[in-house]
């Protein structure tokens, strides 16, 4: 567990305020936000670097606020990996064990070597490595010694999309097994919201929202929020195919959340989160013909204008927004309380 | 097709070149004033020898005695950013601008029997002017700005995470030092130290002033040039430029490896 209480950090001129939040034993949480926001100040904060101006840290309900870093136990991975440089791969893993006898040392390298694929890697010196490689080598040193909580600095941001995608895989499969507490920093919301079961959102060294990331995205509390998160409309379902698999695996499948369903391509199935941009949703007085599969009635919610766009918030039994211009709003006349028919095609539903 | 004459380029080709030459010029001359027999009564001259062995220790003990106070010196310039900071810094550059007699008579103020630190010391049986702890004071003072200089920058090509990392290993501050910061800043320690240790031989004007005899190699060929001409300063002198081009390959060895 990490519970942090009212933690002000000053780093520099920049300021890390009153921060309050909990990461239940066994969590993934996400921090989410902009550069520049105080992420890895607040990371740095929790791992015991730099002093607390105010507030306090507990870690697995342990008041470490005066603890020094390597009483914490903790496990760091940077988001440029910090390996060093001079110590081969295997070195680099087996650095938080030098209290073990070398034999259980080395069972526990080859371990995580293992399980991270990276046996052919153990002998190599950390310069010659790809990204993806030097990821894989931090998380098994962080995770070698057995730390009681994990905490990542933007881990994919260094990376292919493929072995993104592989090592957000592996990052679950290993939270699952060794139940580590985790807390990852990221400015990806389509991370937060594969990975996390909570997320708050950091601006300028402040929370500025946090809760269930579903939550988050469809609620968002502030401008600032909405347009960071920039999803617009985010719906947590599940997915049933309706049709047969082509070579890429995709097919046509049926999306439903609640009360509301609708028309997908897609090659997963099973829960999963739809994302439908604002831009994408067509409004209209009627139902009209087309080639778009998916069309939702609903009743106009409100109406937020923002010079030549125009927002508009729909109840289908869903909140859903739409981005159209102002022109066409005033075109249809537009108000709360109207009926309106909401299209979008299939293809424009991405899922996560 | 024939490319323009550069004349921008040939200007500074040709200056350069001359610079070069007024360089290695002089050595080479004095590299070709050896002759197999002079060498050898040169390395076979018991005044020369222990003059040598003498400038040798000294310049060795200086540059141990600079590690000793100016390595931690070096990691806090490098790492904490306490005030003044930057005014210690400068304190520790200033040898590089004081004429070095110039210094050789404030350390001889400093450090004479008549004054209260040397008037102690000398009280405890450690004489210091006209003895070789005086040589080891001038070499001291005029080398360890090379060598802070040296080991700061070398820690501070030392990432901070790289200690960060090693400290949410479990490892105490004093422990990531010696296991990451020590081992990656080394080079660039040793490098700083043989600098300054190639500093402390070719010493002359501080010690000239401070401890004339027992005569190190700088001082004795000085010696030898005044009362004997120039011919029998010459063997000395070559012996010890193949000391300097010595420490000079050392420090080039050390160097790319140290730029990777």
């Amino acid at each position: 567990m990490i519970r942090l209480d009212g933690v002000t950090v000053q780093a520099g001129d920049f300021l890390l305020e009153d921060i309050s939040f909990m990461v239940p034993p066994g969590g993934y949480a996400m921090i989410l936000g902009p550069t520049g926001a105080g992420k890895t100040t607040l990371l740095e904060a929790i791992a015991g670097n730099g002093r607390l101006v105010r507030g306090r840290v507990e870690l697995h309900d342990e008041d470490v606020t005066d603890t020094a870093p390597e009483r914490r136990g903790i496990g760091f991975v940077y988001q440029h990996y910090h390996l060093f440089p001079h110590l081969s791969v295997r070195d680099n893993i087996a650095y938080g064990l030098r209290r073990l006898p070398p034999g259980e040392r080395q069972d526990r390298v080859r371990e995580l070597a293992d399980m991270l694929g990276i046996v052919p890697l153990l002998d190599r010196a950390p310069s010659g490595l790809s990204g993806g490689e030097q990821q894989r080598t931090a998380l098994a040193r962080a995770l070698a010694p057995r730390p009681r909580i994990l905490l990542l600095d933007e881990p994919f941001a260094a990376v292919d999309p493929a072995t993104r995608r592989g090592l957000r895989g592996d990052l679950r499969e290993l939270h699952e097994r060794e139940g580590i507490t985790t807390l990852q920093v990221t400015h990806d919301f389509e991370d937060a919201l594969r990975m996390g079961d909570h997320v708050a959102i950091l601006a300028e060294g402040r929370i500025v929202q946090q809760g269930r990331p579903e939550d988050v995205f469809h609620y968002p509390g502030s401008a600032f929020v909405a347009r960071f998160v920039g999803a617009g409309n985010v719906l947590a379902g599940e997915v049933i195919p309706e049709g047969p698999s082509d070579r890429d695996g995709r097919f046509a499948g049926r999306f439903r959340s609640g009360p509301l369903a609708f028309d997908v391509v897609t090659e997963r199935s099973g829960p999963v989160h739809a994302i439908v941009r604002p831009e994408d949703i067509v409004v209209s007085r009627r139902a009209h013909e087309g080639s778009a599969r998916n069309r939702i009635q609903g009743r106009v919610v409100r109406l937020e204008r923002a010079g030549p766009v125009t927002q508009v918030f729909v109840d289908v039994g869903r909140p859903l927004v739409a981005s159209i211009t102002t022109a066409s709003a005033e075109e249809m006349a537009l108000a709360a309380g109207d009926d309106v028919a909401l299209t979008f095609k299939a293809m424009a539903v991405h899922l996560v | 097709m024939t490319r323009p004459v550069s004349w921008p380029r040939v200007v500074l080709t040709v200056l350069g070149a001359i610079l070069i030459l007024f360089i290695i010029g002089p050595l080479l001359r004095l590299l070709l004033q050896a002759t197999p027999g002079g060498l050898g009564r040169a390395l076979g001259d018991r005044e020369l020898q222990q003059s040598i062995l003498l400038t040798v220790f000294t310049a060795t003990v200086a540059t141990l005695l600079g590690a000793l106070f100016g390595v931690p010196l070096a990691w806090m310039l490098a790492r904490a950013r306490f005030r003044g900071s930057r005014f210690v810094q400068g304190l520790v550059d200033l040898p590089v601008v004081i004429p070095h007699p110039v210094a050789g008579i404030a350390l001889l103020l400093f450090l004479g029997r008549r004054s209260a630190i040397g008037g102690t010391l000398a009280d405890l049986g450690l004489e210091v002017v006209n003895h070789v702890p005086g040589i080891i004071a001038g070499m001291l003072f005029v080398s360890v700005p090379l060598l802070v200089s040296g080991a700061r920058e070398a820690f501070a090509q030392v990432d901070p995470k790289l200690e960060r990392v090693a400290r949410t290993l479990g490892d105490t501050g004093w422990q990531a030092f010696r296991r990451v910061t020590l081992p990656l800043a080394g080079r660039g320690i040793l490098a700083g130290a043989i600098l300054a240790w190639a500093r402390s031989v070719s010493e002359f004007g501080a010690i000239v002033i401070l401890t004339y005899n027992p005569k190190v190699a700088s001082i004795l060929i000085f010696d030898r040039f005044t009362a004997f001409g120039l011919s029998s300063a010459i063997p000395a002198a070559i012996i010890l430029l193949l000391i300097a081009l010595l420490v000079f390959g050392l420090i080039r060895l050390l160097e790319p490896a140290r730029a990777r």
